[in-house]
């Protein structure tokens, strides 16, 4: 039990700075990438009226994910956005899959993963706001009631960074911690597999669509 | 103190874990039980989409079980942590970490149920919808969770915080004030939040044009009802940060 919560590192000192990489985190991250690059190789080599296989999941994906955006955002909006939604689910369902396979770990597992992408989706929504109601009418949102709640509203705008990030991180790290502990009681015997099936392919589907549409109701809220 | 030091962290980690997992139990098996009964009296008059409505059951249970996974996490790294060498706070620290994710589990769960038997509902009145009421139903239950993920975050601080060696009554109990802050702090908005997303999946399931309206209110107005467990996620962290 005592790889319960523990990662390899690989700490340098540059300049004064103790820097800390999680490698099996970069790895995977990677491999994900990876694949996700091939799997949109494939899909667009011999693109056609009649689909090959990768092509049609591809297509899945994207009329899917086109429906929820343009009923979130305009039209025009949706077109900006559309793309990074799109991969973002893609990259968050592979993440969370990964970890069936042997040897393989989910990147968000990490939350140093899930609190970046939380990060990144923090900075868009209100890029996307500040573009749509010019600098002043996205201040002026902040002192909405009264003048006074301005630093609560702040404090609630940060505290949506870290429930989207740790909801993800929290789901898959319990999952991977309950399969774990479970695995070891029964000596690795009849159950792990479907453990593996409800907490990695159908909480990790779930997970990360929540992270999806939230990070798009996000930006939908601040441009309306 | 009568105990050895060690075996007071042992004895509060286990009392920790216990709390932890005991409370956020309760609310996720009421949210999961909520929604399952909402499907089975949907099924009594639309036996036909009963394909549709345990999909929408079962996901919508899976995003309720979150309050209490968290729950099972947090006693987990209490238990399997080592003891030997640990300050007295640290006992201290795992008692507030336990109220904190338990208590505030309770709300969420029951929150997180509650669209989700909305939506078994909406399916059965309006099945061509059912698209647009699962999707409101995971941002509306995923945001009602938003106080037991505080709930984790204080209780994760409270278990990896530093904590000076000599035991002080002061600092023990900061430690156990912010768990009780957070966990009393995170049950009102959970159910509250719970209500709104369960009042928007049924209006949906009524008017589905105007789907991207009501997103919006039921956002803005989880967002106030939100509030009060910001303030607790404030002083929660205030007292952590304090010891």
């Amino acid at each position: 039990m005592e790889e319960l919560g523990k990662i390899s590192v690989w700490s340098v000192d540059v300049a004064g700075l103790h820097l800390v990489f999680n490698l099996t985190t970069i790895y995977m991250t990677l491999s994900v990438m990876g694949i996700l690059i091939l799997f949109a190789f494939l899909a667009t080599r011999n693109k056609g009226i009649v689909p090959n296989t990768f092509q049609v999941i591809a297509e899945i994906f994207v009329d899917a994910f086109w429906k929820l955006t343009r009923d979130a955002l305009d039209e025009d909006m949706a077109k900006t956005y559309f793309p990074m939604i799109c991969a973002m689910f893609m990259f968050l369902l592979l993440c969370n899959w990964i970890g069936i396979l042997p040897f393989m770990d989910e990147p968000t597992k990490d939350l140093n993963t899930t609190l970046g992408l939380g990060i990144m989706g923090f900075f868009i929504a209100h890029y996307a706001g500040i573009r749509t109601k010019g600098f002043k009418g996205y201040v002026k949102e902040y002192f909405q009631p009264i003048f006074f709640m301005m630093p609560l509203n702040v404090i609630g705008e940060i505290a949506k960074v870290v429930s989207i990030s740790f909801r993800l991180y929290g789901n898959i790290m319990g999952g991977s911690i309950i399969i774990l502990v479970v695995s070891y009681l029964v000596y690795g015997l009849i159950i792990p597999p479907f453990l593996y099936a409800f907490f990695g392919l159908f909480v990790g589907t779930v997970q990360a669509f929540v992270f999806t549409m939230l990070t798009l109701v996000y930006i939908s809220v601040q441009v309306k | 103190m009568a105990w050895e030091q060690i075996e007071w962290v042992k004895a509060a980690s286990g009392l920790g874990a216990g709390l932890s997992v005991g409370f956020a139990a309760i609310g996720a098996a009421i949210g999961e039980g909520y929604a399952a009964g909402k499907a089975n009296q949907t099924l009594s008059y639309r036996p036909g989409v009963s394909g549709e409505i345990l999909k929408t059951m079962l996901v919508g249970q899976a995003v309720a079980e979150t309050a209490g996974i968290f729950g099972l996490v947090i006693a987990m790294l209490m238990l399997f942590s080592p003891a030997a060498g640990k300050p007295v706070l640290t006992g201290w620290a795992y008692l507030g970490a336990g109220l904190s994710m338990g208590l505030s589990a309770i709300g969420c769960g029951i929150g997180a149920g509650l669209p989700a038997g909305s939506a078994c509902t909406g399916i059965g009145r309006q099945p061509r919808a059912s698209g647009q009421l699962t999707t409101l139903m995971l941002i509306g239950a995923g945001v009602a969770q938003s106080t037991a993920i505080y709930g984790f975050l204080i209780a994760l601080l409270l278990l990896f915080k530093s904590l000076p060696e000599a035991m002080n009554w002061v600092a023990a109990c900061t430690l156990l004030g912010a768990g009780f802050a957070m966990g009393f702090g995170g049950i009102g908005p959970g159910i509250g939040e719970g209500i709104a997303a369960q009042n928007a999946v049924t209006s949906i399931a009524r008017n589905p044009e105007n789907t991207g309206l009501m997103t919006r209110t039921m956002l803005v107005g989880q967002a106030v009802a939100e509030s009060t467990g910001i303030y607790s996620l404030v002083i929660a962290l205030l007292l952590v940060l304090s010891t």
